[in-house]
């Protein structure tokens, strides 16, 4: 920018070590030993009391995964990782059906607080009586306690952990997991499939609209636990329902590993919008520790006039490997992607989207900001495909990337595939500093300089922000701060 | 734990044994003193460890050349093909056929040689190198490149005659260079040129190796008008000094399976690079027009636009990549790449790529992929103009905006006419 020099000496000033939800949990825990192995992927599904035919969707994924190698393409680096030197399996030991939230042990609960998570309906209402917020919060791999489950039975949505589900909905299981991303898809994804704990399941039946924003807190706490979530969301004919995800993790010394699988179902006219906010330990000043984040998030428009919405808060991890996509299968479908993609410190980030029109008159749209700082690197990888018989299909994409110091990197790899002579297709991206004009401009109206930027930065992203719902809105915003903290005021 | 199971001992492509094979019959009478044909030996052991690229390649994701490339043509030596007309009136010809330079020509202020003579005396060997590990075109010229021309323009010269080097061939293999040094405020035009001459299947390999000293201003134009059973690798090496500026016209309007390699590197404070191209693909033609592009030192701009034309079961590739190093503060760049796609039958793949390790820039990439604008159509078939005609107009204005940027009547006419010809048989 030619940032003032205050500016640059502050970025580099930075001390990400006072990562504001740094801290751990003493807890006791119920451990698998460390390691991967058929035993493991065993013991994890007798934990669960899962059919049997869980346990073998769990073992053919897990010998597919051995044959498998890790992927490369992206632009991360990282020293290898050792699978048997993770713990696949951890659960607060005191999970044992607590009924109401009384039950569950304080420690977790102050954890909840400090993390500003409005866990108590109280709480969450204070103030804002018509917005109901059900958690069905996740404390390294089991749900501990789930809210408002009756207001949600009685318009038919269920909501519930996975695991519950696959003992309580066998049916809507083997009818949808694992068909939107596949056990063979991806590296990370088979390997979800192999030892996935837990994770929220929701199918919102036939013509209802979900009662309320649906919303799951996921902290990863245990020292080398790997997490992994499986989420399955399935929106039935005409429903409607938005689901929000947040996640904040303690500071760690050693890297933990989060690989976590998301699946969404819309069938005709259904729509589906999904919101993360993205805070875990993005590692020290050194680069040392961090949560690495490879993610794999699929949406699946199977029906007509359908809509999956994907709006993501990127700011933690110290890896970020997450393209959340859409499959616009049916006639008329619709898919959106908003991101804001922050990176300070030594973070790299390689992120974005896949919209796939294989219907007729399907559309996307695609709006990604990627901010770096420090000695960061920010990567937007998207692909927009547009199959031979996809008639009609419109694209329009607009990254934009904001490079805050010059020690960091900004980088666009859109992949665009036409096939068909009716698409109309639209891409733009730019790569800047703030203007020296917008600066100007603002500080000649008596702001100070570094309030002017972060009055730019919020212009910048101001297009995402607004897609978010108004509870994580503000989270948002936040954050955003708080992971520019120094660089932009 | 990763069993790799993925790469089995490779085994070789009919291409790739029918390449080995023509090495080792062609390497005993390759020209080349014992360093160059010591670098053919490494440079062809490269391409037979690596394969022909594949799409698992992420510079060839879209051109699957060891898929693509299904044979390749005996060497045919001593076909007689006679030079063209020039294309521009007033230009001088230097002729390369079937991959024989002509380097008896004089142009005051230009030192003018064959390719052949620095491979013989070793001279050649600093090009002969290939670009990174996934560059199999700079592999596959450099084992087994016979001859081509070198250029080098004097210090201040100002050739005001275009300067024509006419590529020009029949069937076979043929695989040339291009070293081309322009001196310290030298200004020239230059038209590479490259035209099958007769029919059947010629696998052609070219790379020009530009140099721009500092405050050269040229203009270099690339028509490519390979037949429709030709495979042509090209890469162009450019590298601008300070001050210098570079207009980069390149016209594709050929051949069966073409990847042009645009590998451009700005090492001057304030050269500017304009690169504009055109791309009329039809028939059943891979083109894949693959730009590299770095700024590599402060203050420095460029813009580069691609218009694209699609018909038939043509398929067409752009990968665009600006990469602006550390410390290249000020960069400017600005790239965008328009494509109509006419065909339901035909494809188009774009991968703008950013990136960028300076913050003090404007860098920034645009791509479209479309049909014809209907309000367009309407505005000219509400006028009386038919359908047909109202399209072939569109189309027309659409790429010859482009070619039109040059100003220079003497240029432009030519080439508009090569593109209004073009849409004429496939529109």
């Amino acid at each position: 920018m030619p940032a003032v020099q205050e500016t640059i000496d502050q970025v580099r000033g930075i001390d990400i070590d006072q990562y504001k939800y740094g801290f751990e949990t003493i807890i006791e825990v119920d451990k698998a030993p460390k390691g991967l192995s058929e035993d493991i992927i065993r013991f994890i599904s007798a934990k669960k009391q899962e059919p049997e035919w869980m346990l073998e969707w769990r073992l053919d994924a897990y010998k597919r995964w051995l044959t498998m190698v890790e992927p490369t393409w992206a632009r991360v680096e990282y020293p290898k990782i050792d699978f048997n030197d993770l713990y696949y399996y951890a659960a607060p030991k005191n999970v044992t059906g607590p009924v109401s939230l009384d039950e569950v042990d304080p420690e977790l609960l102050r954890t909840y607080e400090k993390l500003g998570i409005p866990l108590r309906e109280q709480e969450i209402l204070a103030g804002v009586q018509t917005s109901k917020v059900a958690v069905d919060a996740v404390f390294d791999s089991v749900s501990v306690v789930t809210t408002f489950k009756k207001e949600l039975q009685k318009a038919g949505v269920i909501f519930m952990s996975i695991s519950e589900a696959i003992r309580e909905h066998p049916e809507l299981i083997k009818q949808y997991l694992g068909s939107v991303v596949p056990t063979t898809d991806n590296y990370y994804a088979t390997l979800n499939a192999a030892v996935f704990t837990d994770g929220s399941f929701v199918f919102v039946p036939k013509g209802v609209r979900c009662p309320m924003e649906l919303s799951t807190y996921f902290r990863i706490n245990e020292k080398n636990t790997g997490q992994f979530e499986r989420t399955l969301i399935i929106a039935e004919e005409g429903a409607y329902v938005s689901y929000l995800e947040g996640c904040t993790a303690p500071q760690r010394d050693e890297n933990q590993l989060h690989a976590a699988v998301v699946e969404l179902v819309a069938l005709d006219d259904a729509e589906i919008k999904y919101s993360t906010v993205q805070n875990w330990y993005p590692g020290d000043k050194e680069g040392k520790g961090g949560i690495y984040n490879f993610v794999t998030k699929r949406g699946d428009c199977r029906g007509h006039r359908s809509k999956i919405s994907w709006t993501q808060v990127e700011t933690g991890s110290a890896i970020t490997w997450k393209y959340p996509s859409c499959i616009l299968r049916g006639d008329e479908s619709q898919g959106e992607f908003y991101s804001i993609a922050v990176s300070n410190g030594h973070q790299q980030i390689d992120s974005g989207t896949k919209m796939i029109h294989l219907g007729k008159n399907t559309s996307s749209r695609i709006i990604s900001k990627g901010i770096s700082a420090g000695v960061s690197q920010n990567t937007y990888r998207g692909q927009v495909s547009v199959n031979r018989r996809a008639e009609n299909a419109r694209n329009f994409t607009n990254c934009d990337s904001l490079l805050i110091g010059d020690k960091c990197g900004a980088h666009t790899v859109p992949y665009i595939e036409v096939k068909n002579a009716s698409a109309q297709i639209e891409h733009e991206a730019t790569t800047s500093k703030i203007s020296d004009d917008q600066k100007f401009y603002a500080m000649q109206r008596g702001i100070p300089e570094e309030e002017a930027i972060a009055l730019i930065v919020n212009g910048f992203v101001k297009d995402v922000i607004q897609q978010l719902p108004m509870e994580f809105a503000v989270e948002a915003q936040k954050l955003i701060g708080i992971s520019l903290e120094g660089s932009v005021g | 734990m990763n069993i790799q199971t993925n790469q089995p001992a490779s085994r070789l492509t009919a291409a790739e044994t029918a390449l080995v094979d023509a090495f080792a019959a062609q390497i005993g009478e390759l020209p080349g003193n014992g360093a160059v044909t010591g670098t053919r030996d490494r440079l062809l052991d490269d391409l037979k460890k690596a394969g022909l690229p594949t799409r698992r390649i992420e510079s060839w994701h879209y051109t699957d050349l060891k898929n693509l490339l299904r044979a390749v043509p005996d060497r045919v030596a001593g076909a007689a093909i006679d030079p063209v007309a020039a294309l521009v009136k007033g230009a001088t010809v230097l002729s390369i056929l079937q991959g024989q330079a002509d380097a008896t020509s004089s142009i005051n202020g230009v030192t003018i040689s064959a390719f052949r003579d620095q491979l013989t005396d070793g001279s050649a060997m600093a090009g002969l190198t290939a670009l990174d590990k996934d560059d199999a075109i700079g592999r596959l010229n450099g084992s087994f490149v016979r001859d081509g021309l070198v250029l080098a323009i004097a210090a201040g010269a100002e050739i005001d005659a275009p300067i024509e080097l006419q590529a020009l061939h029949g069937e076979g293999q043929i695989h040339t260079r291009f070293p081309v040094s322009f001196g310290a405020g030298s200004k020239a035009t230059i038209i590479e040129r490259h035209q099958s001459a007769a029919d059947g299947a010629a696998l052609v390999s070219s790379i020009s190796d530009i140099t721009l000293e500092d405050g050269a201003e040229i203009t270099w134009i690339i028509l490519q008008q390979q037949g429709a059973a030709d495979t042509h690798l090209a890469q162009i090496r450019a590298k601008l000094g300070t001050d210098a500026k570079l207009r980069l016209y390149v016209v594709n309007a050929g051949g069966k399976l073409v990847r042009q390699e645009l590998r451009i590197e700005v090492q001057g404070e304030g050269a500017e690079l304009t690169l504009r191209g055109v791309n009329l693909l039809g028939g059943d033609t891979h083109t894949d027009v693959t730009l590299v592009l770095g700024h590599n030192v402060p203050h420095t701009n460029s813009t580069e636009t691609f218009r694209n034309v699609v018909f038939d079961k043509a398929s067409g590739v752009f990968q665009g990549m600006i990469r602006v190093a550390p410390d290249a503060q000020k960069t400017d760049a600005k790239m965008a790449c328009n494509t109509l796609l006419m065909s339901d039958d035909g494809d188009f793949s774009v991968k703008p790529e950013l990136e960028i390790f300076a913050d003090d820039v404007i860098c920034g990439h645009g791509a479209t992929v479309a049909d014809i604008d209907r309000n367009h159509l309407f505005y000219m078939m509400a006028r009386g103009v038919p359908e047909n005609k109202a399209r072939g107009l569109l189309v027309n204005a659409f790429v010859a905006e482009i070619v039109e940027e040059l100003e220079d009547e003497a240029l432009v006419e030519p080439l508009e006419e090569i593109i209004s010809v073009w849409l004429d048989k496939h529109a």
